[in-house]
């Protein structure tokens, strides 16, 4: 007991002399972030505490509402992983210098929608009668990447729209209302009421044709990268193995829209517009050379910030816990 | 100039916190004085004590600052500009080594091994007792026994300091002699070491994106960069360095083949869906801790003891090399220090959200340029600016257009040969629609104007509305008891509650947020008002009433000089509110104002930019405040005397 103390008060010394900072006991529980109402299908091994007997280790997981607050949890040191944040928050939180990691990309899905209001005539021939018009856009998420990739791919003049910042529940009302002739939307709820009143401006195809598309990722911290690489891997295991083992069954519906809170056929139907690649094809298509990954946070960099390095950005996509 | 003050922004902060702490002694030496010879002659509790005292609102405000500075690290870069960059080096240096640190028990209280161990028998452990008996049959149980069995083997293998491979033994004595001389060399110091110049081509400490320059700028930091790059390759080393050896191999490749039986016989076999999947994610839970065990990451015990002696030399080395950078460290830096990033180095802890006082200025200045073209203003608007606006839009702005609808006449059409010739009808159309030119007036524009512009809107409305409802309702029987549940029920209700109906209502333009805001300012008024006019004495009334008063004259002259004081102090507390309710009414459709450009920040996270818009909403606040405190002595000056 004696030399218990006498090591803890020596290690106390040297770290405070170190500056290292405080003793962090080892992992023995790892906190995961993931979104509500956005199904996915590792909550089947989320419930059946999978990743908990795999990783041999407590996980815990923190629902969240916006990627950039999981980014803010993590930096508070509160989350070590973040499963599926938007690809959009990520490169913000890279071009304030955070420091995380991208390791893996969560699913792949169609860009969000832009809904041009029914009755202007507008779409995707005539798209630039939309110069001078009113735009609700959730600044800075996707679904602005999105806005600014349409118009550039339209070739409309954006500075001449007012454009209006607004969460996408509140853009479907407006543009119910007629306050504004265009809302960028996310989340299916939202998108389902956009749907009502208004026409998205490019199709599917136009969108694939385009090369216009969106991927979450599954960001950690450096600290628990380096740290604990083996959790690291056998949590994205654990994924793969949940993603490869989606049928979308109707046992398997019924366990994620219990998890995500959403009902049967809504999940059904949003995870049809998904695509959850397995680690080979990831490694081959988003973390190799010219991967897709580091293209797409570079591009989307420069669409938030003029002074954007799209190298530096590449640095923090690491595709090596994949194997 | 702006940019040389900028780049200086050290110097002057210095400058600053010298001021700064000679205004504090300075007027705590005057308070004191001032209390010690006052003191006798006042009674506690007399509200001419608290009048006067700008000593101590001197003490307050320099207190503030500094504690800004320091928390902030600013401090730290006024007086000490390369400490950020210093400490940087170091900090590549801990995350070069971080995967040594982490096997060590250097940031945790045990061996990686040692966890690794626990972590892995408890995970048989459960696996043992778990195992679906009714998927496997006899034969299989046995077998799957004999693989949790050999898996421990495996663990013991590893453990037996006998069985450690010559290769790993030797290895990890190389690592720890290459820490031993990345100690001696640091005790060499770094005399003669110069920096390159590429170094002192970077943005100073938080000039720009990148928060802290990343080449070394000083001697010292270039040594300890270099010791970084050679740690990283001892670091190299040690992840490839495995406990591995021929005996293990044995041991782990009969396992595997034990492994394999299985899996062949789930994919060849005809199971029913239920047993398949029992069987498959059994052994599938199986061969991820066998494949844990096979890697070579598990050392004897003691294998680790010299690599972490060597290390934590290292690090005191470190620590004897940083010298003085260790006081900086522990006292001008509060919170986890630099951390380098895989991109960069960058502030924990207080430093990271809490913005030095000197670049929060610089940002503010950037935003205040009304230069829009040259990175002035936020999102295509000034900050707080002026522009020419037309007679004619606000002309138009206040004739509506059905009127002209209304007067006889056509409006014209094209001719055949392609020109339009508008008719009288016409021309007005266009004046009801703002569209002539009729000369153009100043008008203030911004951001802050926006925001203040709504403001003051919704706080005139409030009042007008609110102050004499308030009063009618504080003198009349029939006032008081019909709108008293109206009031009553709503008042109650946070303004945040009317948000999501404001914007179906309203829609985006500026009169929902004004609404939203009115109706904090109207409840007040309204409240305090009828405090105010009931709370008049009686004795007030009677006298003015038998000297002959009308109705009329003593609500003007008695009543609303006495609910003055109500009425005065409920403005106060209604410009804080409607303040506070700004953020959250601008963030309905957020097109410009204070409240609009906080939301935006907040999304990617600016934490210059946040404290930027709280300062300013702070101090506009502290701006009305003044105001109203002048009024309210110019207006009510018995107030408190009586």
């Amino acid at each position: 007991m004696k030399k218990y103390w006498k090591n803890m008060v020596r290690a106390s010394i040297s770290a405070c002399a170190l500056g290292i900072g405080t003793i962090v006991s080892a992992a023995d529980s790892v906190n995961v972030a993931f979104f509500l109402e956005w199904g996915t299908p590792n909550q089947i091994s989320k419930v059946d505490k999978v990743y908990d007997d795999a990783m041999g280790v407590d996980v815990n997981w923190t629902d969240f509402s916006t990627g950039v607050q999981m980014t803010e949890a993590m930096l508070a040191g509160d989350i070590d992983i973040a499963y599926s944040q938007g690809l959009a928050p990520f490169v913000t939180a890279i071009q304030q210098g955070h420091p995380l990691k991208m390791v893996a990309v969560a699913m792949v899905y169609e860009a969000n929608d832009c809904f041009v209001k029914n009755g202007l005539g507008i779409d995707s021939s005539n798209a630039s009668e939309l110069e001078g018009k009113t735009v609700a856009v959730p600044l800075n998420t996707m679904a602005d990447f999105a806005f600014k990739s349409y118009m550039n791919a339209l070739n409309v003049d954006m500075s001449t729209m007012t454009i209006v910042d607004q969460a996408p529940p509140d853009g479907a009302k407006s543009l119910a209302d007629g306050a504004v002739d265009m809302a960028c939307i996310f989340g299916g709820n939202s998108s389902k009421a956009a749907g009502e009143v208004g026409t998205p401006i490019m199709t599917s195809q136009q969108k694939v044709d385009a090369g216009i598309g969106s991927f979450d990722v599954v960001s950690v911290t450096e600290k628990f990268a380096t740290e604990n690489p083996d959790l690291l891997r056998t949590f994205l295991d654990v994924t793969d193995e949940a993603n490869a083992a989606w049928k979308a069954s109707d046992s398997q519906l019924k366990k994620v829209a219990a998890d995500a809170g959403m009902s049967v056929p809504d999940v059904k139907a949003q995870m049809a517009g998904m695509i959850f690649m397995s680690e080979k094809e990831q490694l081959d298509k988003y973390f190799g050379k010219n991967g897709i990954a580091a293209s797409a946070a570079a591009a989307l960099g420069t669409l938030f910030s003029d002074s954007s390095d799209g190298l530096t950005i590449a640095r923090t996509i690491d595709g090596s816990f994949l194997d | 100039m702006l940019s040389w003050l900028s780049q200086e922004r050290g110097l002057i902060a210095a400058i600053i916190i010298v001021i700064l702490f000679l205004c504090l002694t300075f007027s705590i030496f005057i308070g004191l004085k001032q209390t010690a010879s006052r003191e006798k002659d006042e009674v506690f509790g007399d509200p001419e004590r608290t009048l006067g005292g700008w000593y101590w609102t001197l003490t307050g405000i320099s207190t503030l600052l500094l504690l800004w500075f320091y928390f902030s690290w600013g401090m730290a870069r006024a007086f000490f500009p390369e400490t950020g960059n210093e400490l940087c080096q170091i900090a590549k240096i801990n995350s070069a080594i971080a995967p040594i640190t982490a096997a060590l028990p250097i940031e945790s209280r045990y061996y990686k091994s040692t966890t690794l161990i626990r972590r892995n028998l408890e995970q048989l452990k459960t696996l043992e007792k778990s195992m679906p008996v009714t998927a496997f049959d006899v034969v299989e149980i046995r077998e799957l026994q004999k693989i949790i069995l050999q898996s421990k083997a495996i663990i013991e293998f590893f453990s037996n300091p006998t069985n450690q491979s010559l290769e790993s033994k030797i290895a990890l004595e190389e690592i720890g002699q290459g820490f031993d001389r990345l100690s001696e060399t640091l005790q060499t110091g770094f005399k003669g070491l110069v920096p390159n110049q590429e170094a002192f081509a970077q943005p100073k400490w938080g000039t720009e994106l990148t928060e802290i320059p990343l080449l070394p700028t000083t001697p010292k930091g270039v040594l300890f960069d270099q010791i970084s790059e050679k740690a990283r390759v001892l670091t190299e080393t040690f992840l490839k360095t495995r406990n591995k050896s021929t005996a293990a191999d044995t041991l782990i490749s009969s396992t595997k083949e034990l492994i394999n039986q299985v899996k062949a016989r789930n994919e060849n076999s005809e199971f029913d869906e239920e047993k398949l999947l029992k069987r498959t994610s059994y052994v599938k839970a199986v061969e991820r801790i066998f494949r844990r065990l096979d890697d070579g990451t598990i050392f004897p015990p003691s294998a680790l003891d010299k690599l972490n002696v060597s290390v934590n030399d290292f690090f005191t080395a470190i620590s004897v090399t940083k010298g003085n950078l260790n006081l900086i460290d522990r006292i001008l830096v509060p919170g986890d220090g630099i951390v380098k990033s895989k991109t960069q180095c960058t502030e924990q802890g207080s430093g990271r959200w809490l913005p030095k006082p000197t670049d929060v200025v610089a940002t503010f200045m950037t935003l205040a340029n009304p230069d829009i073209d040259s990175g002035g203003g936020y999102k295509g608007s000034t900050l707080l600016w002026w522009k020419w606006i037309q007679i004619g839009d606000i002309l138009g702005f206040f004739i509506p257009d059905f009127l002209i609808d209304m007067l006889p006449g056509e409006y014209g059409r094209h001719s055949e040969s392609g020109v339009f010739q508008p008719t009288l009808k016409d021309r007005m159309l266009a004046v009801a629609q703002g569209d002539v030119y009729l000369g153009a007036i100043p008008m203030l524009d911004g951001h802050i104007w926006d925001s203040l512009f709504r403001v003051i809107v919704a706080l005139f409305l409030g009042i007008g509305l609110g102050v004499p409802l308030g009063i009618y309702m504080g003198v009349s029987r029939f006032f008081k008891s019909f709108f008293d549940p109206i009031i009553e029920l709503y008042r109650p209700v946070p303004p945040l509650a009317w948000a999501p109906l404001v914007l179906t209502i309203f829609g985006i333009q500026d009169d929902g947020k004004i609404f939203l805001l009115f109706m904090v300012a109207f409840a007040i008024m309204v409240i305090s008002a009828r405090t105010g006019a009931s709370g008049t004495q009686l004795s007030k009334i009677r006298a003015s009433h038998s000297l002959g008063a009308s109705d009329r004259q003593i609500l003007r002259y008695v009543i609303l000089p006495n609910a003055m004081p109500e009425i005065l102090t409920g403005i106060r507390i209604s410009i804080g509110v409607c303040w506070g309710t700004l953020v959250a009414a601008e963030m309905l459709a957020g097109t410009t104002g204070i409240g609009f450009i906080e939301n935006v920040a907040r999304v990617v996270s600016n934490y210059e930019l946040i404290w930027v818009t709280i300062l300013i909403m702070g101090l506009l606040g502290l701006a009305f405040d003044i105001l109203m405190r002048w009024v309210i002595n110019k207006t009510i000056p018995w107030r408190g005397k009586g």
